[in-house]
């Protein structure tokens, strides 16, 4: 078993997260329920890489996710940051302080209420410790939980149904700084240079690091579209300091809201300047980038099948979290070696091995487009070629070109449908993928696959963005009729998918905007953004610094003139 | 007005507002930190939106916690947080004097007096309170053998005011100890080398101090030894997992067989490294009952701890980084980076290790080593809150204690500083100060009045009778201090209390710089914020 640490830091990769954790917590309790899907029974994935057993100061055995979630204050909603409801007002006024003789002021917040979703789940756990729960006295109906979260998620803890760990969640003091203004790299300056803060976190992760046998990497989840990508830099630093050969396979995710049009030129300059800034910052100090993120999904070709509303993070988080969860797929295979049985599962990879596939071949280029198709076509019959078409890029800024024959991917599907409706195998999957690769005009350079029975379960607090063309497997069924209701996690149990990394030119015009960016913004003479690269507390060098790693990552890509493209920018 | 035309929505106030605005702002928060200050004081308990439970008298505490929207009130926060800072208290009394000077020029101002005037006499009386300050205070001679007394009355009094009396003189000897166990001559304090560790178990008063240290992760092997007597410690920064090497080190293979000769390659490297280190064990310790600990930075994979376990040695692994340096200043020995030449120079000593579990959670105690430069404070307390109320106490109190040893001076406390401050200025200094900024010298003065005032106050004692009591006082030469149980005069250096030298010269010096900028404000232009996305 080889662990993996999850780390999430910042408001939209929270949100991601908590998607993220449904999922495995729905494939835990689906492993275990009689009347689930085979495919779930079978358990294919191991859940102890992301999981760890444990148990409280009372002795009562807990399985809590690996995981440092950071947040800012107040973003934890309903949840105290012990990971356990917090006490009631009532209970927190008959508290008794044991340290202080005096005089008491009680300074006592609006409570967050609890959505219909979070009261049944209370209500569940009640139940199920004091009768062993009889689903007849339950009186709200799944629907209407549904039909509340469509409309009352303002935390990521309101639709997150996981019991975390008392070390995991962790909600750091901004001191004055307004998060609704947390919006640039600049601004985490104070959380970041106050030494503790960082130091809290450094000691939640290694809480769960230290307790690792073989570590196989860990996985970052980053908002980076505002202060919190300094936070996470600032981390990622010292993870590389103090975890030295450990990979980390990060991800950069972005709320579609955040790449609303600035409103001046100032703001535009800000934009831009953080966009590269916290880029080159990130990427060094990680063995593989995943920039996540369009500007928008409602119009993007998954709108086919997912109507999706961008102003809703609790949508636009749940492609990306799906997205994510296919990626770890592999990671959690089991180690079956050549030969064994491949009915089970094919192509287990570690992060390691991942990132090695993906960065250290031909090019050394680190970021890596991300596609995703959702959900993933059936095989045909008698048409061997698996629809390679259909994966798309959850990337932004990226080229359309595909062809590159230097490309490295690692392409994973799982879950995926036969004609019929029943689950393929292995094998069929396999040889029509390979077939469909042999077919393109242009072949990667390499590729790796793998592939696993198990599809995406869907579980219950789930956006309802599935669109009538979705079958209750996945399945896509007809065409989509306008003007009928969206379908949600009561009518779709599971989706099949497919995500690909992808490390070929087609990246390049994102991290070449950034380079030039941060060029003609940071660096050339009498730049206007140079003040503001000054508050946020970046000497001349340094900024020299950033643009030359910039510069270097462009460079991968023009192996043959290596010094000259320099010269493009001057 | 012309911002007008630049910007239609600038909003713009003009003097007498916003002078207004930045006094209201000042008071405001005067307001809400004074009944925290001194023995008397009210403790905040703050309940978050989630049930979330934060227990704190600390005036810096409260300011961070506080979402302060005031531009003034950040301003004057930024600078009590700032003081606590670079000395490690005096937040809520910066908050106070910084409110008062305010409030007493509100009333000059009112009468006529331009700011100017009174910003001219902050200047003078702020420069001759710190020439009196350095007259006052009393000097302590540290030496190498530290008056303990003193600095046990410095903690007590910072102490007694953070938690009830019987708590607060328990760890008044738990920080006074820690700080003199990890005091070396010549060397500045440095106060990360006491390790403040919790348990939630037990009680606050089972609180204590442990000479050595405690390490928040236990041995991950069933066989090693969960208790030692007689043990060499080796503090190390060496991988002993087994991981692929740097970059573009990795597997090119072609078969299976090579794949296998390469892992056992990799394998063999590690384990080279734990035989060395068992080589080492074996030298020192065979024949003897003495025990060997291996605390190490990086990783020990499962075969690696095998080794080891069989080998008879206890080993830890991902120990935190600043551990290291602990381990050794509290052991002895050095942290070694390679296994390379290792000698029994670099082994440190402890009499005893053993493993303390809690639910899931396991303590390593390394403890009775010879003279210790490090230290732990372990603090136990029933419930997440109390553990942290008394974390924060616990730092407040090393503080006062590193920052007495380093000033060699206290000062009187009890509000017996302010009292005779005070006298100072408007005895001696005010005749001094020709025309209007007399105003400002005075207002200065009554302002230093705000400490025994409030002390007085949250003690429910008459603040007029109780200042007139100590002004007779001082009049009759007598240095006095408010007794906050009885409300009479009291001599502070009977009752021990002193306060930081740099915490109140601080507090005079940071205070009416703040206070005048805010007085020689003449416009307030909010223009540019409203204008920024609407979230």
């Amino acid at each position: 078993m080889r662990e993996v640490v999850t780390v999430q830091v910042g408001g939209h990769a929270n949100f991601v997260g908590s998607h993220f954790w449904n999922f495995q917590d729905e494939l835990l309790g689906l492993a275990d329920d009689p009347a689930a899907d085979a495919a779930f029974r079978a358990a294919p994935l191991d859940m102890d890489v992301l999981y760890r057993a444990g148990e409280t100061l009372q002795g009562v055995p807990t399985y809590c996710p690996r995981l440092v979630s950071v947040g800012s204050r107040g973003s934890l909603g309903s949840l105290s940051s012990s990971g356990a409801p917090g006490l009631s007002t009532a209970a927190s006024e008959q508290l008794n302080i044991t340290t202080w003789s005096g005089n008491v002021t009680r300074s006592v917040a609006k409570p967050h209420g609890r959505n219909l979703f979070l009261q049944s789940l209370a209500e569940d756990q009640i139940a199920s410790t004091s009768n062993g729960g009889s689903n007849s006295q339950k009186n709200v109906e799944d629907k209407d939980l549904v039909e509340s979260l469509e409309n009352s998620v303002n935390f990521w803890t309101d639709y997150t149904k996981v019991q975390y760990h008392p070390q995991s969640l962790y909600e750091m003091n901004g001191s004055w700084t307004d998060f609704e203004k947390f919006d640039n790299f600049g601004t985490a300056r104070e959380v970041v240079s106050e030494w503790s803060q960082m130091e809290d976190m450094n000691e939640r992760l290694r809480f769960f690091v230290e307790e690792c046998d073989h570590i196989q990497g860990i996985q970052f989840i980053v908002d980076d579209s505002g202060g919190f990508s300094s936070v996470a830099a600032q981390f990622l630093e010292t993870i590389a300091d103090d975890y030295t050969n450990t990979p980390v396979l990060l991800y950069c995710v972005r709320d579609p809201v955040t790449h609303g049009s600035a409103r001046n030129q100032r703001e535009t300059i800000t934009r831009s300047l953080h966009d590269a800034v916290s880029f080159s910052k990130l990427s060094s100090f990680c063995s593989l980038v995943v920039p996540i993120g369009l500007p928008t999904l409602s119009q993007s070709y998954l709108s086919p099948f997912l109507s999706i509303q961008d102003a809703k993070p609790f949508h636009s988080s749940a492609i990306s979290a799906a997205a994510i969860h296919t990626i770890t797929v592999p990671f959690r295979l089991q180690n079956a070696g050549p030969a064994s049985n491949l009915a089970h599962s094919s192509g287990n990879i570690d992060i390691r091995e991942l990132a090695h596939i993906i960065s250290d071949q031909g090019r050394q280029n680190k970021v890596t487009a991300l596609d995703v198709a959702m959900p993933a076509p059936s095989l045909k019959d008698g048409n061997d070629l698996w629809n390679i078409k259909s994966l798309h890029s959850l990337t932004p800024e990226i080229s359309d070109e595909e062809e590159d024959p230097y490309s490295v991917e690692s392409l994973v599907v799982h879950g995926v449908l036969r004609a019929g409706g029943q689950r393929a195998s292995i094998s069929q999957v396999k040889d029509s993928v390979c077939a469909a690769y042999e077919c393109r005009a242009t072949k990667p350079k390499f590729s790796h696959l793998s592939v696993s029975p198990c599809p995406l379960p869907i579980p219950l607090p789930f956006p309802s963005f599935f669109r009538s063309n979705i079958g209750r497997h996945g399945e896509i069924v007809g065409s989509h009729s306008e003007g009928t209701l969206p379908k949600g996690s009561l009518d779709v149990e599971s989706i099949p998918m497919a995500a690909r990394l992808r490390s070929s030119n087609a990246v390049l015009p994102f991290i070449e905007r950034r380079s030039l960016s941060l060029q003609k913004l940071g660096v050339a003479r009498g730049a206007l953004g140079t003040q503001i690269l000054r508050d946020w507390g970046f000497g001349k060098e340094e900024i020299e610094e950033l643009s030359e790693h910039l510069l270097k990552m462009v460079r991968m890509f023009h192996p043959e003139d290596g010094l000259t493209s320099d010269s493009d920018y001057d | 007005m012309s911002i007008r035309m630049l910007n239609q929505n600038a909003e713009v106030l003009n003097k007498s507002a916003a002078l207004h605005m930045n006094i209201n702002a000042a008071k405001g928060l005067q307001e809400v930190l004074c009944t925290n200050l001194g023995p008397k004081g009210t403790i905040k308990m703050l309940v978050g939106g989630a049930g979330d439970i934060k227990l704190t008298k600390d005036g810096n505490t409260l300011l961070k916690e506080m979402q302060i929207q005031n531009p003034t009130a950040i301003m004057i926060a930024r600078t009590a947080v700032a003081q606590d800072d670079s000395s490690g208290d005096g937040t809520t009394s910066t908050v106070l004097f910084i409110g008062e000077l305010m409030k007493q020029s509100e009333r000059c101002i009112e009468e006529g007096t331009h700011p100017r005037f009174l910003v001219d006499g902050f200047e003078v009386a702020k420069r001759a309170t710190l020439e009196f300050l350095e007259t006052f205070k009393t000097p302590v001679v540290m030496g190498d053998q530290p008056d303990r007394e003193i600095l046990k009355m410095v903690a007590r009094t910072t102490l007694r005011t953070k938690l009830y009396e019987g708590l607060a003189d328990q760890l008044t000897d738990i920080v006074v100890n820690a700080v003199l166990c990890i005091r070396q001559s010549d060397e500045p304090i440095d106060l990360f080398m006491v390790e403040i560790m919790h348990m939630r178990h037990k009680f606050d008063v089972d609180t204590r101090l442990i000479e050595g240290l405690v390490l928040d992760h236990g041995s991950r092997h069933p066989d090693m030894k969960r208790r030692a007597e007689n043990c060499y410690i080796l503090t190390a920064n060496v991988s002993l997992e087994y991981e692929k090497s740097e970059i573009n080190a990795g597997f090119f293979y072609s078969n299976a067989e090579q794949r296998e000769k390469m892992v056992s390659a990799e394998r063999r490297q590690v384990d080279e490294r734990v035989k060395k280190i068992i080589e080492l064990k074996n030298k020192v310790c065979s024949g003897t009952d003495k025990n060997f600990v291996v605390i190490n930075q990086k990783g020990i994979d499962p075969p690696s701890l095998d080794l080891l376990a069989r080998a008879g040695i206890i080993a830890l692994r991902r120990a935190k980084r600043r551990n290291m340096e602990r381990l050794v200043l509290a052991c002895g020995g050095e942290a070694i980076n390679s296994v390379d030449d290792l000698t029994e120079d670099c082994l440190g000593w402890a009499g005893l290790v053993y493993e303390h579990v809690l639910g899931e959670e396991k303590y390593t105690f390394v403890e009775n080593v010879k003279n210790p430069h490090s230290c732990t404070i372990l603090i136990k307390g029933p419930n997440d809150h109390t553990i942290a109320q008394i974390k924060d106490a616990v730092r407040d109190g090393l503080r006062s204690v590193k920052n007495t040893v380093e000033d060699e001076a206290v000062v009187l406390g009890a509000g017996a500083f302010e009292m005779a401050a005070r006298k100072h200025l408007m005895d001696n200094v005010k005749k001094t100060v020709k025309g209007r900024a007399q105003l400002g010298v005075k207002a200065f003065a009554d302002a230093l009045l705000v400490i025994p005032k409030t002390l007085a106050e949250n003690s429910g004692l008459d603040t007029q009778d109780v200042i007139v009591a100590l002004e007779n006082e001082h009049d009759r030469g007598l240095v006095v201090g408010l007794n906050h149980n009885s409300g009479e005069p009291v001599d502070p250096e009977m009752e021990g209390i002193y306060d930081n030298y740099i915490v109140k010269r601080q507090i005079i010096n940071s205070g009416p710089i703040i206070a005048s900028q805010l007085l020689l404000v003449d416009e307030v232009i909010r223009a540019g914020r409203n204008m920024r996305k609407p979230t």
